[in-house]
């Protein structure tokens, strides 16, 4: 895939990376598919526990969805780095004469285009599911569509700090999680401002805002988190 | 120039000079907290809506204050490291994530039984402070578990120092966010800390004193904590040796 004559440019390296990484993923399909799934599943064993009833359900819709996401974010990220780690990819990236933060970035978007875009897609419908005002499904894809990369581009820094531990499921949860606070409450107050029929722009300009901030920031923290792990 | 500053990172020195001053240090933290918890718990009057209770609030009060440090505090810990490779800031880093994280329990802890009696309740999550200092904790034990899990001690260092600088960036975010959440989603908080402080200056020089002998309480366990690690860390240099051997 790599093997280009001449030197290529920082561009072609980024869309190379992206290339990449989107065909390993469609080859082990296991690793989207499994999160994805754990996403759905969660999300359904909700209205068992709790209540049937449709009130109800619609009051924790939001924070139950945010949360489902969050998890199954988790869980999905483990793949990120593990698979290049161990077949040793991962130190030919980092010799690569490019910038590294343009490396980390595309792997970061496509990891995000197969963990984090089926759950903004499948939204609408568990949405539906949990009995959410069907005048806040925009608001909620929105707000994941803002959110999901965020989290990917968060999770990233934990998971490159972690790269060469043997088994760190949980430890990722425990660094990763609370710094995703700030993500879900904005995430929830937008929905929930949507479904009580209030303007949630604000909550979504600060959701944006996170986005921009961890859009420029974690992948330079990343490709420094790596530099460390493989050393 | 930077004699001084090569002479800082020098960890040998660093137990040299620590030797002279944790004496006077640990003589004037048992001094300064005694005078605080004594005029605390005898001669602070009663507050007149909260009785006795306040008197917690000037240990809660200290401790608080005190625990906001540790973060900022890492994080220049953790530049250090990953500028100047300075193996002390390291050590010094490695003890206060362990310390900031007891120091946010017992924040909580205080604060619990102080609000138990005032506010009738243990925990209220439409108090942001609240919030904020439980996530706060939670992030000081997510440093130190990514310690305990790398085994390769450089490595840790440098992974723990790039952690403590987003984390510090991270729990002023929480806290904003926090805020935000609360006073945009619910009334603000039925009871406000102000209202037992407010009054009185005999209550400010306590807690003004204990928050002067909690700090000093800091400096000595982090200086006594960096002296072990010294210890273990250097366990083959030349000078340890020799100390020990002077000893026997």
């Amino acid at each position: 895939m790599l093997s280009v004559a001449v030197k290529p440019s920082t561009r072609s390296a980024f869309m190379l990376t992206l290339k990449r990484d989107l065909l390993i993923a469609f080859k082990r399909k296991n690793d989207i598919v499994n999160p994805f799934m754990f996403f759905v599943i969660v999300i359904s064993l909700f209205p068992l526990a709790i209540s049937p009833e449709g009130e109800r359900l619609a009051e924790i819709a939001a924070g139950v969805i945010w949360i489902a996401v969050l998890l199954s974010a988790m869980l999905s990220m483990d793949s990120l780095y593990r698979g290049d780690f161990e077949d040793g990819s991962l130190e030919i990236l980092l010799l690569s004469p490019h910038p590294l933060f343009f490396l980390v970035l595309a792997k970061n978007i496509a990891h995000w285009l197969v963990s984090g875009l089926p759950v903004v897609i499948a939204s609408p419908l568990l949405a539906y599911m949990l009995k959410l005002p069907s005048e806040s499904y925009a608001t909620l894809m929105l707000t994941l569509l803002v959110g999901t990369p965020t989290l990917s581009l968060i999770g990233s820094i934990a998971v490159a700090l972690t790269v060469g531990l043997g088994s760190r499921g949980l430890i990722l949860a425990v660094i990763t999680l609370p710094f995703s606070v700030p993500v879900l409450i904005f995430g929830t107050l937008a929905v929930q401002a949507s479904a009580s029929g209030l303007p949630s722009g604000g909550y979504l300009t600060l959701l944006l805002a996170l986005l921009a901030g961890s859009l420029s920031l974690a992948p330079l923290t990343s490709a420094a988190a790596l530099r460390i792990s493989v050393s | 120039m930077w004699l001084w500053f090569a002479k800082l990172g020098s960890p040998k020195w660093f137990y040299e000079l620590s030797t002279k001053w944790l004496p006077w240090l640990v003589v004037a933290t048992v001094l300064v907290i005694g005078t605080a918890t004594v005029w605390a718990l005898l001669f602070l009057p009663p507050d007149y809506q909260q009785g006795y209770t306040s008197r917690i609030l000037v240990v809660h009060v200290a401790v608080a204050g005190t625990s906001l440090a540790f973060f900022p505090l890492m994080a220049v810990a953790g530049t250090i490291t990953l500028v100047w490779k300075m193996k002390l800031a390291d050590m010094v880093a490695k003890n206060a994530a362990a310390l900031g994280a007891w120091f946010s329990f017992i924040t909580l802890a205080t604060g619990s039984i102080w609000g138990s009696v005032s506010w009738g309740t243990w925990w209220e999550w439409s108090d942001s402070r609240l919030v904020s200092m439980l996530f706060q904790f939670f992030l000081l034990l997510g440093v130190v578990s990514l310690r305990s899990a790398l085994e390769d001690t450089d490595k840790a260092a440098k992974a723990c120092a790039l952690l403590s600088i987003v984390g510090c960036i991270n729990v002023v975010i929480i806290k904003y966010s926090v805020e935000w959440w609360n006073t945009l989603h619910q009334p603000a908080s039925p009871v406000s800390l102000q209202s037992g402080s407010a009054n009185g200056p005999e209550f400010w020089i306590a807690t003004a004193l204990m928050i002067l002998g909690v700090y000093l309480f800091l400096s000595v366990s982090l200086i006594l904590s960096t002296r072990n690690e010294i210890l273990q860390r250097e366990r083959r240099a030349l000078w340890v040796k020799e100390m020990i051997a002077a000893e026997q």
